[in-house]
């Protein structure tokens, strides 16, 4: 009798199992496990209020995800995101606070910034052709010693109300940035499934010089995918200085390993072509229900680090994994 | 304009750095005949074709597609001049399904400005190439990573001709595949000539040239040698033909016979 044969067998179940499939859905049942575990470890966490407060203090985080996904699904990354955030923070504080300058005109300043910033960090990377993770490392130092140049490392607080009116205006209860994030979610999901653009930009992380010799203009695609990702960047932002009612150069950085956490937790790809917006939202929501969770349940706030640490490095072995197995797969055959 | 040859191409130079990969090259394909396009590594098989195909740049020369003078920039220009080429590492996307694969790039569209893809239409079409293609793709949905060599090299043959495509460059196409997936393809690449496609084959091996091809066009060292008529040559003569090249009269050097070998 051979004592490997039942050991074989279960092998040969594993392999027939479909792991694309099933990491669709993975970062829905961790969420849903954390809720249930923090749901016995604290009364409070399951309640509508603590609920509520989850998802608008992470609508912002949201947003820059779901730019970061544009970036990571070309097969690129952006390591600046914290640091737009932060120049865009001061330049449109101080356009309010300092020039005195319209709401409407210093959020067009702001939204303006953050879109020429990705479309520097698009132009460096395919003009240069240096990795980006360098290339965006490099610009995300410049943009933050801009940050601290102009705003001469000042706080600026106390925003006009109708700028303020973005986080505390609500449209049928429902708070304003809430609704922002609604739409960018709905928009964004559209144009992945939908839109060529969105087609060509998946299959541009799949395999960029395929997409080349398959007449698509790459370095069009590649530009265009940092530029999106500052404009949402900014938009974030926008949310992140009227939450807070206050900014100054260090808010901000930090974010990106937030947004590139989740947006992998959420199954976006590391190396590109791979990912959908609901499991990016989810992968935001696990990240915040486990700093939530670990908070009320007197787990301890610092231990959230060494946890968030894990996780990310416990879905980038799941990601290369998956791919070593399509692979293997392939060399079957 | 109605030519005897469907592209001609006319002192074709291309040079990478110092390395002079092509001199001065001349190539006339027919219209619905199969050309096998051989040499040795490095002869400059792949990148003539790639400058076809709008991959590669020429330095110098000209192309011509039913005899008007054409200008390949880019991979794009080519398609639209009915040109798909199937590139040795086949350039599939393995992160897509099979109708997605088949029209990226020339996707099939609606809405306003065109900006969306018509979905439903794609993978109706994609189901018909397959079908007229006759080859064993059980559906359009199918990820191509899941996929044998030989399925792979279906869909990048279904890529390249699901446009009304007049010409089809083929790199290498069996060098992956076995005895049995190789002559499933090379039995694809002749109904492909009876739709009328014409058609340039790459492969280093001699006898699938001779088996389906109707002429050869030899390379050696950048330079054209010559192009047989297959009907009139042995295994033999291409392979002298291929190691010894020409001498600068025309004239095959005759003082050695080269023997293929099985």
């Amino acid at each position: 009798m051979d004592l490997n044969q039942p050991r074989l067998r279960v092998k040969e179940k594993m392999s027939k199992i479909n792991f694309s499939g099933l990491k669709k859905f993975t970062v829905m049942f961790v969420l849903l496990f954390l809720m249930a575990l923090f749901s016995f470890a604290s009364p409070y966490f399951l309640t509508w209020r603590n609920l509520t407060n989850i998802i608008i203090q992470n609508t912002y985080f949201i947003i820059v995800a779901i730019g970061l996904s544009f970036v990571m699904m070309g097969g690129g990354i952006d390591l600046s995101v914290g640091y737009q955030m932060s120049l865009v923070g001061v330049v449109t504080a101080m356009a309010m606070m300092v020039y005195h300058l319209p709401v409407w005109l210093a959020v067009l300043i702001g939204i303006l910034l953050g879109t020429t910033l990705g479309l520097i960090n698009g132009l460096i990377v395919t003009s240069i052709k240096i990795f980006p993770l360098i290339a965006t490392l490099a610009t995300a130092t410049v943009y933050q010693g801009i940050s601290y140049m102009i705003s001469k490392a000042n706080t600026f607080r106390g925003y006009p109300e109708e700028f303020l009116v973005l986080t505390k205006g609500k449209v049928l209860g429902i708070p304003l940035d809430v609704l922002i994030t609604l739409f960018v979610i709905i928009l964004v999901g559209f144009v992945f499934s939908e839109s060529v653009f969105g087609f060509r930009l998946i299959a541009l992380g799949g395999n960029e010089e395929a997409s080349r010799l398959s007449g698509i203009n790459t370095r069009k695609i590649k530009i265009s995918i940092y530029t999106i990702c500052g404009f949402f960047t900014a938009v974030a932002t926008m949310v992140m200085i009227s939450k807070s009612n206050t900014t100054n150069s260090s808010f901000g950085p930090g974010t990106e390993f937030i947004a590139l956490t989740a947006a992998i937790v959420g199954g976006v790809s590391f190396m590109g072509g791979e990912g959908n917006i609901p499991s990016l939202v989810a992968g935001v929501f696990l990240l915040a229900i486990l700093g939530n969770g670990m908070q009320l349940a007197g787990w301890g706030t610092y231990a959230q680090f060494i946890v968030r640490g894990t996780i990310l490095l416990g879905a980038v072995a799941f990601d290369e994994y998956q791919r070593s197995q399509k692979s293997k797969i392939r060399t079957k055959y | 304009m109605d030519t005897e040859y469907i592209v001609e191409m006319k002192g074709i130079c291309k040079s990478f750095g110092g390395v002079q990969a092509l001199r001065n090259v001349d190539l006339e394909l027919r219209r619905g005949e199969i050309m096998g396009m051989v040499g040795d590594n490095g002869a400059g098989k792949s990148t003539l074709m790639k400058i076809l195909s709008g991959a590669y740049l020429a330095d110098e020369g000209e192309i011509y597609i039913d005899g008007v003078k054409a200008h390949i920039q880019n991979p794009h220009d080519a398609f639209n001049l009915g040109i798909g080429m199937i590139y040795q590492d086949l350039a599939l996307f393995n992160n897509l399904d099979v109708a997605r694969n088949i029209f990226i790039g020339r996707e099939l569209v609606r809405g306003p400005f065109k900006l969306l893809m018509d979905k439903k239409n794609m993978y109706k079409r994609a189901e018909e190439v397959i079908r007229d293609l006759r080859v064993d793709i059980k559906s359009p949905k199918m990820n191509v990573a899941r996929m044998s060599g030989g399925q792979r090299q279906m869909v990048a043959c279904a890529r390249a001709i699901a446009f009304e495509s007049k010409v089809l460059i083929m790199d290498e196409p069996t060098a992956a595949l076995g005895v049995t997936e190789a002559n499933k393809l090379l039995g694809l690449i002749r109904n492909l000539k009876d739709m009328g496609l014409s058609i340039l084959l790459i492969t280093q091996r001699i006898p699938d040239i001779l088996s389906i091809a109707d002429r050869v066009f030899v390379l050696k060292g950048g330079q054209r040698q010559d192009i047989l008529e297959v009907s009139k040559v042995s295994l033999d003569d291409v392979v002298t033909m291929i190691v010894k090249g020409k001498d600068h009269n025309g004239n095959q050097t005759p003082e050695v016979d080269y023997k293929s070998f099985g």
